[in-house]
């Protein structure tokens, strides 16, 4: 007992000691000198020639002899940086912006017209999986085939061969013909074989979307213990998550020059936020679009109530001439048309509301930068929200909170003088769980004045369990009525770095087993 | 230079395993198999002996055993040539998405038709023999000289096509039609002393004929093979392989881009 005891202490004084071990160990590599460059690329610039349309017969060419008919396209518009040893840097940035011909170059797929490439060291490319696999040959065979391709010879495969089955779990059908495999099974074997490589240097691009979730953590841990192996790895990816926790630095190209570069979170976020600018103009174009649509709809429906009308008092100017004993059944039939008619006017009412209602989501957009494209407002508006923010406790304002940060939302509110309201702030987890509320009324036990101007804050810890969530914020009379509710204005997530609890809310807790209070062994909780 | 030798070098495992691969994987699924590879080539020196011997008389003594001589050597080289234009072309997916030194493709399309050949001698080895001739033995010294000529032009004509055919696709329709013809310019079906004069300087033009020639001096005329022939099999030989090696060089560094 009294060993076991000791052997805890100790434990607990080696650990201090360890990660001061680390800090120091990543400041003496700066002092003493970076690790060497394994990756420079110096000012690459890369365009295509994009033809019309390609003449690559005889018959064409001869027509037009000149291949003038082409287009330059430049893709990359001089592009410098470089890669130290160990180190994993992500590439970002949105569709088209030259991330994949970066890393094409790097694999010497493609040829720079200008600006130099040196690489350092063996390089395999996670970028094409399978490739070269043979459909009748069985999955050992394959094993051999692929593994040649990444220039392993026959000796160092069969010393891998063993760690490549394992990994990719395939023990039964190894012998079997790669063609009786499901697509899960196929890019499995091929993952394990790539990622099986030694290589000094690892190209990715996009590839850990590869096979069921269990696998996907596999590869990931995998990747992991690669780089601490010290392998140089350069990754495209569009998933965040993963960048963070893989990269040591973000390049973020735009339009074929590097825009930014740093730290992951720093250059992620920034990223972000780009994006999601991007994203609330498309999607406001994608809205007034519908709009125009609702309008055009109504506008035809009211031609087309018009039209009906005048012909049926053309038609009725007609049937007065009949006879009398039809007028009962023509009656009959008038008020079936009236019937339709109002009907029909109460649809045209329907639409109309629907398209006010729309207005009326859409100024939820005015009230904060991050609105969330489905946010839905209602309500009389006698008193009305003019903005919302969210801030983390650095002030700024953010849609990511990490667990144990507070939230402060501000909003800023106007309308008639001396309502009574009552100011309501909800989180609802994005697949509907409502997690939280508060109201004033019920906090105080009574309902407040409105000023004609003013401003409400709430502040929270945020113990949210990492996801994401949505903002509520809602005002309402006396009798529950709404006066301006608004729903899911903001999409914010909660981050977590060390994921240990599970459910909806990361709560206080301590666990006491036989008297001996349990260590909890997390690592920079910011609780 | 030395560093592209180096870079090919290190992936020679590559190379032995499409090698394998194109050998099992062709007739993979096929009833007979392998035996395809004799089949082909056996059912093609029937017909033509039926023809040339049976209709127009060829007046060569066996002539079965002369046309298989030559036929065998002009089947490698012949699906060097037509498989090597779409050879690259057929490996797009690959050229396109990983790196690997090109060269490997042709090399290895062109070794596995060396392969093929190498098989099919037996035939030509069992026709000898029914035929009663028997082997001159000194001459038979020099079967891997010439195989290793011929070797050596296949590779550099393939390189050449298999990397033009990529900026040019009809170049693949425009072989397939030069083939045809080329096989009635090498004396395959008749000996070279049926052409007349005036044309015979065309025959001997053809980098095939000192090749096919040479085959038939050890095989069929049991005798050494004559250095004139020789050096020049030798010459165009390492010529045209220097040059489409080159040409390939060239070419090469846009492929990905192309196709």
């Amino acid at each position: 007992m009294a060993e076991n005891l000791d052997t805890a202490n100790r434990k607990k004084k080696d650990e201090p000691a360890k990660s001061q071990d680390l800090i120091d160990g990543n400041r003496n590599r700066g002092a003493i000198g970076e690790p060497p460059v394994v990756i420079e690329v110096s000012d690459v610039r890369k365009s295509f020639k994009s033809y019309q349309d390609k003449a690559a017969s005889l018959k064409e060419r001869f027509i037009t002899p000149s291949r003038s008919k082409h287009e330059d396209v430049t893709v990359l518009k001089g592009i410098s940086f470089q890669v130290h040893k160990g180190e994993a840097v992500g590439l970002i940035g949105k569709n088209g912006c030259g991330k994949s011909t970066t890393l094409k170059l790097l694999t010497k797929i493609l040829h720079p017209n200008e600006g130099q490439i040196r690489i350092n060291g063996r390089v395999s490319s996670l970028i094409e999986l399978g490739a070269g696999f043979h459909p009748d040959m069985t999955g050992r065979e394959n094993i051999y085939t692929n593994a040649s391709i990444f220039g392993i010879t026959r000796k160092e495969a069969d010393r891998r061969l063993e760690d490549i089955i394992r990994f990719s779990e395939l023990e039964e059908f190894i012998d079997n013909p790669v063609r009786t495999y499901s697509s899960g099974m196929y890019m499995r074997l091929a993952f394990a074989v790539a990622i099986n490589v030694d290589a000094d240097v690892l190209l990715i691009d996009e590839i850990l979307a590869v096979g069921d979730a269990a696998f996907q953590k596999k590869c990931f841990e995998k990747l992991k213990s690669i780089k601490e192996n010290g392998t140089t790895i350069v990754i495209v990816s569009h998933s965040m998550d993963q960048m963070y926790k893989i990269c040591d630095r973000l390049i973020w190209i735009e339009d074929g020059a590097i825009r930014d570069q740093g730290t992951p979170r720093f250059i992620g976020e920034e990223y972000l936020a780009a994006m999601e600018g991007r994203r609330l103009d498309r999607i406001e174009y994608e809205n007034r679009l519908k709009k125009e649509e609702l309008e055009r709809q109504i506008q035809a429906e009211q031609e087309r109530l018009q039209k009906e009308q005048e012909e049926r008092l053309q038609r009725e100017a007609a049937r007065k001439q009949k006879e009398e004993e039809e007028s009962r059944r023509r009656e009959e039939t008038r008020k079936q048309k009236e019937e339709d008619g109002r009907r029909r006017r109460e649809e045209l009412a329907e639409m109309e509301r629907r398209r006010q209602e729309m207005e009326k989501n859409e100024t939820a957009k005015s009230l904060t930068r991050f609105c969330r494209p489905g946010a839905r407002r209602q309500g009389t508006w006698e008193v009305k929200y003019d903005s919302v923010k969210m801030l983390n406790s650095e002030g700024l304002e953010t849609t990511c909170f990490q667990v144990g940060e507070t939230i402060e939302i501000q909003m800023e509110y106007s309308g008639r003088e001396n309502v009574d309201v009552n100011f309501i702030i909800g989180f609802t987890r994005l697949d509907g769980v409502f997690c939280y509320g508060s109201t004033i009324r019920l906090d105080c036990k009574r309902m407040w004045k409105s000023r004609k101007q003013g401003m409400v804050i709430f502040k929270v810890k945020n113990i949210l369990i990492k996801g994401k969530y949505v903002l509520d914020v809602r005002i309402r009379a006396e009798d529950e009525s709404f006066i301006d509710n608004i729903y899911s204005l903001i999409e914010f997530e909660s981050c977590d770095d060390n994921v240990t609890d599970a459910g909806v809310a990361v709560m206080e807790h301590e666990w006491f087993v036989d008297g001996v209070k349990v260590p909890v062994n997390v690592e920079e909780r910011q609780l | 230079m030395i560093q592209r030798l180096k870079d090919i070098y290190a992936y020679r495992d590559m190379i032995g395993s499409l090698v394998r691969r194109e050998l099992r994987g062709r007739y993979k699924g096929s009833v007979l198999g392998f035996l395809w590879t004799y089949i082909n080539p056996l059912c093609q020196v029937v017909v033509y002996s039926v023809v040339f011997s049976v209709i127009f008389r060829v007046n060569i003594e066996k002539f079965y055993l002369y046309l298989i001589i030559g036929m065998m050597p002009w089947t490698f080289f012949n699906t060097s040539v037509q498989g090597g234009s779409t050879c690259i072309r057929a490996q797009a997916d690959m050229v396109k998405k990983i790196y690997f030194p090109r060269e490997v493709i042709p090399v290895s399309y062109v070794t596995s038709a060396f392969v093929n050949m190498l098989f099919s001698f037996i035939i030509v080895f069992l026709a000898v023999l029914a035929s009663g001739f028997g082997f001159y033995w000194r001459g038979m010294l020099f079967l891997p000289v010439i195989m290793l000529f011929e070797y050596l032009l296949a590779l550099g004509v393939a390189f050449a096509v298999s990397a033009v055919t990529v900026y040019f696709r009809d170049l693949e329709q425009i072989i397939s039609v030069v083939m045809m013809a080329w096989i009635y310019i090498t004396p395959i079906m008749y000996a070279i002393d049926y052409v007349p004069e005036q044309y015979r300087i065309l025959i001997v033009m053809n980098p095939m004929t000192p090749i096919v020639e040479v085959y038939h001096q050890i095989l069929y005329y049991r005798m050494m093979p004559t250095p004139n022939y020789l050096i020049l099999a030798g010459g165009t030989s390492c010529v045209v392989f220097v040059a489409g090696a080159l040409l390939f060089a060239v070419l090469e560094r846009n492929f990905a881009e192309e196709m």
